[in-house]
């Protein structure tokens, strides 16, 4: 069980200035449809991977800063050419990954807690 | 529900021509039945017409309890089984039962042990050993049957760990083909190609006023990126199949016992039921002064961090050939240093061709030469070498520099160090691989092998895939189908590729005779080169067909662009039988080079010339 710290972000922009500030440090970034004015994602299956991810994030061997993105509302993920898409092949939600490394997990991988662990936890 | 030999096919135990069995066959013959018995929880010998093996058979249908059974009387040497199983349990009759790997005896002992609670106390049995299958060796072969098995609902452990190169080199999960093989080398193969189309396209009528140049570094980077996908993928591949993966290095210390130690040499022991030795093999040095200090193979070429710059390559394997091929065409100075022959055990026609090709375009050759020592005149990245090399013909020394000096002179087993004489498990001594019969079976019964580490097979990713997934579906009583190594296509990515599939000429001349053969050949110009001004009557198609079996084609090669992509289905052909009239009657796609093959008129006992014109 170690330490994390938790950054909240909304779109890409705000996505990038998270990961500049935090250079250096294991970043963990968990992308998911964004959540209306009353909590709700548009993505169930975020809604559903996300108590799954929580529980896994509690249990990572080492420190590390773990990035909550909101992409945006679904016309603009469903956009083929959006940020997420183009500059970091991000192409579906939820998506969790281990930044700077090909380790990813997406859409129902997200909610399988053993999958999860061996995300979170290092080699 | 029960797994028997399926209906409508009389199946073997043994291969046909046994029926009155050898000692060898005899040893065979216990193997398998041993296998039978251990890895199945209820085992029925029986006879499909015998009341008293029906009346076992609902026995074990009411418990809910799944059995396989042989039925005797449905495979053909079914009277050598009954009598290897009176030798094994002492018993003349069936229904042979074995619950457990426990002999239970005949119907009437079995329904005793049935009331008496005997049988259900065998049934519940713990099994003895905590996995059903440990693999040992996580390449092609390894993950495909660990992978089924997993499927099969088999408890399965994946032990894999790459001992780092001379050079301090390793990689992740998936074995030679994903990190240090087939994959980067056919992406280097196509960033070379890919300079070789920017040549050509200013003919086609691009115009660009930059410089093309090539990084290395970001060649390199973008390739290991994929291969880290790979790699990852596959970790979770095994975890959402519930195989265990242990990063560690797998040896054997006593039967059914591996040690497994890690990277921090933290020792860990297992227990399993059955073994799968997938192992691969490691690039093999010369054992000359420099070698290992400053010479690197493939095992450090695909993730080098700098640009190799002027290079020698020792040896005249595909491997060699590949990577000289597309250093070369990346604008690398090549120069390739060989022994004796090209392309050993290949066609030898088509062999000299492509590096005919190579040399054409750049790539140089020292034939008939071997290295004696390497020295370093300068340290970096790269730095300078020099070598110094012998010819095998005279007293002739010779002297180069180079930046980098690539090693592809074979590879050898990794089988010398995991325990196998503890165990007893045969190896070839002298080259390490590990002969097996014809269901991947070492000498030791429950201990298997797949891949490159096999004697006498083909040292191919899809062999070994095939191989073990068939393996794990016959161990776990899903199948009785075994492995067909027969007329396996590949293809060298050499510039100029090269695909084939079935017998080189000189192999069809040694079985079949040379009277008995009739060549078909021809050369031809593919019509992307024409524009492009690339060399004509250089792209070859080549058949050989039998003539005492309707003009079978017995072998295949072509040597031109997409030379793989040609000879897949061309090998699927051959599988069904093709022959010279029904590739006559079969119409070409046109414009492509595989239609040439379609129309091959020019025999080589007609004498006649094969170039090329026109269309």
């Amino acid at each position: 069980m170690a330490a994390y710290q938790e950054v909240c972000v909304c779109g890409f922009e705000e996505f990038n200035q998270a990961v500049e500030q935090h250079e250096g440090k294991r970043i963990f970034a968990l992308f998911v449809g964004s959540k209306d004015a009353e909590g709700n994602s548009w993505c169930p299956l975020c809604t559903q991977a996300e108590p799954v991810i929580r529980e896994g994030l509690k249990r990572a061997s080492q420190e590390c800063v773990f990035i909550y993105c909101q992409v945006g509302d679904k016309p603009y993920w469903r956009d083929p050419n959006n940020d997420f898409r183009k500059k970091l092949n991000v192409t579906s939600v939820p998506t969790l990954l281990k930044y700077g490394t090909p380790k990813k997990l997406v859409d129902a991988e997200c909610r399988q807690a053993n999958l999860v662990e061996m995300l979170f936890c290092e080699d | 529900m029960p797994t028997s030999s399926p209906p409508g096919r009389r199946a073997r135990v043994l291969s046909p021509g046994t029926s009155r069995p050898s000692s060898e066959a005899r040893e065979e013959l216990r193997r398998r039945l041993l296998e039978l018995i251990e890895g199945n929880r209820v085992m029925i010998f029986s006879k499909s017409y015998c009341p008293h093996s029906a009346r076992v058979k609902e026995l074990f249908s009411s418990l809910g309890v799944d059995y396989n059974i042989l039925e005797l009387d449905q495979v053909d040497d079914g009277a050598n089984v009954q009598e290897m199983l009176s030798e094994i349990t002492n018993q003349k009759t069936v229904p042979n039962i074995f619950v457990n790997k426990v002999h239970m005896g005949g119907c009437d002992r079995t329904f005793q042990a049935h009331q008496s609670g005997l049988l259900q106390k065998i049934l519940q049995e713990e099994s003895a050993y905590e996995y059903d299958l440990i693999v040992i060796g996580g390449g092609s072969g390894g993950l495909s049957c660990a992978k089924e098995a997993a499927i099969l609902g088999r408890k399965v452990m994946v032990l894999d760990f790459v001992v780092p190169s001379p050079r301090g080199t390793s990689w992740g999960l998936g074995g030679t083909c994903v990190n240090v093989g087939c994959i980067p080398k056919k992406l280097m193969h196509q960033a070379a190609l890919l300079g070789q189309a920017l040549r050509d396209s200013r003919k086609f009528g691009w115009e660009y006023s930059q410089q093309v140049k090539h990084n290395w570094e970001t060649m390199t980077e973008a390739i290991q990126n994929h291969i880290g996908s790979l790699n990852w993928g596959y970790r979770l591949s095994l975890r959402e199949r519930g195989v265990t993966y242990v990063n560690s290095y797998g040896e054997f210390v006593e039967h059914h016992t591996v040690k497994a130690t890690n990277r921090k040499g933290q020792e860990t022991y297992y227990t399993s039921a059955n073994f799968v030795i997938a192992t691969g093999e490691r690039p093999r040095y010369l054992g000359i002064p420099g070698d290992k200090e400053f010479c690197i193979t493939s095992d450090d070429l695909f993730s080098l961090p700098y640009c190799p710059g002027k290079t020698l390559v020792v040896g005249a394997s595909y491997v060699a050939l590949e990577c000289a091929g597309f250093l070369a065409g990346l604008g690398l100075d090549v120069t390739v240093m060989v022994r004796s022959i090209l392309l050993r055990g290949f066609d030898q026609e088509v062999a000299e061709k492509v590096g005919s090709y190579m040399q054409q375009h750049g790539v140089k050759f020292l034939r008939k030469f071997v290295p004696v020592m390497v020295q370093q005149l300068e340290k970096g990245s790269p730095g300078k070498l020099k070598v110094t090399a012998k010819s095998t013909e005279g007293p002739e020394t010779i002297e180069g520099v180079y930046n980098t000096v690539l090693l592809a002179i074979g590879r050898d087993s990794c089988t010398r160090n995991i325990g196998l004489e503890k165990i007893g498990v045969r190896i070839n001594e002298k080259n390490g691989k590990i002969p097996v019969n014809d269901v991947e079976q070492t000498n030791v019964p429950y201990v298997y092998a797949v891949g490159d580490v096999l004697e006498g097979k083909p040292e191919l990713t899809p062999v070994a895939i095939q191989a073990g997934k068939l393996l794990a579906r016959r161990l776990h009583g899903a199948s009785s189908e075994k492995c067909d190594y027969f007329s396996i296509p590949t293809t060298v990515f050499t510039p100029l590729e090269y695909g084939c599939c079935g017998l080189s000429e000189e192999k069809a001349t040694e079985l079949y005779m040379k009277e008995n053969l009739e060549v078909y050949h021809t050369l031809f110009w593919p019509l992307e080169w024409t524009v492009a001004g690339r060399d004509n009557n250089t792209c070859y198609a080549k058949i050989i067909c039998n003539k005492l079996d309707q003009d079978r084609v017995i072998g295949f090669h072509v040597l031109g662009p997409n030379a793989g992509e040609i000879t897949q289905g061309f090998a699927a052909a051959m599988k069904c039988g093709l022959t010279k009239q029904l590739l006559d009657e079969t119409i070409g796609i046109h414009p492509t080079c595989g239609e040439v093959f379609t129309t091959l008129e020019i025999t080589k006992s007609s004498g006649l010339a094969v170039t090329q014109q026109g269309c």
